[in-house]
């Protein structure tokens, strides 16, 4: 659009919507018709990403910042680039993993069930910190993370995944459920990662069957709720009408 | 006693201003602590005449251009010897000046400044120590305005102490040479001036010609930038001068406050006590109040990091790389701020 058209379509908008135009198309929502923004500039993806290579031997540390820095053609002081230091290689890699996560995974079968689907993205994306090589160092990033400062960035990030991951599900809902599926999936992903962390079985199957209980609880908890919900409203209109029925005015 | 009144008739007779059309009459005279509390609230003054000799091309940078210099309007050529005027007149008392006005708390801005830098190239390898096999060189810094060098003196000790760097090389640069003669004695004798770690030069921000291209890692300004006249070009400097990969940063008032009933009493408190503050204890109630009144012509914190922005460096902290948030750091409720700039490879 040139610049005309641009001021003409601006100055034909109500004052008071003027200001929308005017700020940066950056969307809260998942669009399907526009390509998502990306989330780091160049030069930050090339040092993060050379940075996290340098994880498995120098961990969550400044050094590996540094060393990523230099392998991306940049000095040892570029590492000033990322403010919150070692937070935001921590943080490059939640963010990536999270926009990877729909490359890593495909659902061709329709009558995969929601409930299966969210149990095999969570392990898709448990196996993201295997595959990547940091999760002998996880740990550090969890005490990181758990600092005072980083925690806001660190629970948006986390309820972000659980956002993904419903989405990637297929799920529709937007009902009050809407809140504690993504609160409970945060939840059991979190108890997850730290058990994926002292995990020392072959191919990290003790984190597989914790997962699954964890799951399974969650299935047993919920339906004990909606049922006892179910049934306290059911005794509730059948005290409504049978008080009814005795002549209160209700 | 004596002295004090000796020196304040002194940077009387110095300041006395000249009566050019160009100068508005009414900003420069009386500086009461009423009037300028008052005048914090009015638009800047217009230059009230245009020298009529030379007509300002549109489009082009007259180099006598009408500039600011405090609340007074004067034309650009004249800015920079007003302001060497200004710290002549500070410079042996500089930094308890610092400390009187800030309530010490400048220390911690610049103790932070530093430490958020990480200055000093820390040694690799399995043992710690430092392989012979990789030739490092250790950084080479620029202290801009750095004339009476705390901010170099932390540089050096951070590097040497923290990152056990005992090559990073630090460069004092200043306009005026009596800060950088405060300098010079601050390092006469010390470890780093026998090490040949820090040397001094007197040179103008905004022509750095004696330095090369390419070949700085570190460029820092604390509470020097304010007082450049062309801040623009100064920026375009320290792009040229940096290394590809190279860090600018800059520590800097910021003229207002985000909470407006702290910025009442911030400005309350700078306008009312921090001349009277230069009047008693340095005899010069004049330099500090083009100090006051420079914080308060500086761009905001948002605009500032747009200017860095433009001279092509890559602004740390914002979230997406664009946008109009971040990109800063507040310090003390935002009295000062760190900004950050990263030179593109």
């Amino acid at each position: 659009m040139s610049s005309t058209t641009a001021l003409r379509t601006l100055l034909r908008t109500p004052a008071s919507l003027r200001l929308l135009l005017l700020q940066t198309p950056r969307s809260t929502y998942h669009s399907y018709d526009h390509a998502e923004q990306p989330v780091y500039r160049e030069a930050e993806r090339t040092i993060l990403s050379s940075a996290l290579a340098h994880v498995p031997i120098h961990g969550f540390t400044q050094e590996a910042l540094t060393l990523g820095a230099k392998d991306a053609g940049y000095l040892d002081i570029s590492s000033n680039l990322f403010p919150k230091g070692t937070f935001d290689l921590v943080k490059y890699h939640l963010v990536s993993q999270r926009l990877g996560l729909k490359d890593r995974i495909q659902f061709p079968d329709e009558n995969f069930g929601v409930g299966r689907k969210v149990r095999n993205l969570i392990l898709e994306r448990l196996r993201a910190n295997v595959d990547t090589g940091i999760v002998t160092r996880w740990q550090e990033a969890l005490a990181i993370m758990s600092l005072a400062e980083n925690i806001p960035a660190s629970l948006r990030e986390l309820g972000a995944l659980a956002d993904e991951m419903w989405f990637l599900a297929g799920d529709t809902a937007v009902d009050a459920s809407w809140y504690t599926k993504r609160a409970s999936l945060s939840g059991i992903y979190a108890a997850a990662e730290i058990y994926q962390t002292t995990d020392q079985s072959t191919e990290y199957r003790d984190t597989e069957q914790f997962l699954d209980r964890r799951l399974e609880e969650l299935r047993t908890v919920g339906g004990a709720v909606s049922g006892t919900l179910g049934w306290a409203g059911f005794q509730a209109g059948a005290m409504v009408n049978l008080l009814r029925s005795k002549g209160v005015m209700i | 006693m004596a002295s004090l009144s000796l020196r304040t008739s002194r940077h009387l007779a110095t300041s006395t201003r000249t009566t050019a059309p160009w100068i508005c009459q009414s900003c420069c005279q009386s500086r009461t602590f009423a009037s300028s509390v008052s005048r914090n609230q009015q638009p800047p003054p217009p230059p009230s005449h245009q020298d009529p000799t030379q007509p300002p091309l549109p489009g082009t940078r007259q180099d006598d251009a009408p500039t600011h210099f405090g609340f007074s309007t004067i034309p650009s050529t004249l800015k920079a010897s007003r302001v060497a005027n200004v710290f002549s007149s500070v410079a042996s008392s500089y930094d308890t000046m610092n400390d009187l006005m800030s309530l010490g708390i400048h220390r911690l801005w610049k103790d932070h400044f530093v430490r958020c830098l990480n200055p000093g190239i820390r040694p690799t390898g399995p043992a710690g120590l430092r392989s012979e096999s990789t030739k490092e060189e250790g950084q080479r810094i620029l202290d801009i305005a750095g004339g009476t060098g705390d901010i170099a003196q932390r540089m050096l000790d951070h590097a040497t102490t923290v990152n056990k760097d005992m090559k990073t090389h630090v460069t004092i640069s200043d306009i005026n040479p009596e800060m950088l003669a405060e300098g010079r004695k601050r390092f006469a004798g010390s470890d780093y001036q026998l090490a040949g770690r820090v040397d001094f030069l007197e040179a103008n921000a905004e022509n750095l010609s004696t330095i090369p291209s390419n070949s700085i890692d570190l460029y820092t300004v604390a509470f020097g930038i304010r007082n450049f006249t062309h801040k623009d070009q100064a920026l375009r400097e320290a792009f040229r001068v940096l290394k590809p990969g190279g860090v600018f940063a800059c520590l800097e008032f910021t003229p207002h406050l985000s909470n407006s009933v702290l910025d009442g009493l911030y400005k309350r408190w700078s306008f009312g006590a921090i001349p009277l503050i230069g009047q008693v204890v340095a005899g010069d109630r004049d330099s500090y109040q083009y100090l006051v009144e420079s914080i308060e012509r500086f761009p905001g914190q948002g605009e500032f990091r747009d200017m860095i922005k433009e001279a092509g460096f890559l602004v740390p902290g914002q979230e997406g790389g664009e946008g109009e948030k971040g990109g800063w750091e507040d310090l003390s409720l935002g009295i000062a701020a760190v900004h950050k700039g990263v030179k593109p490879v």
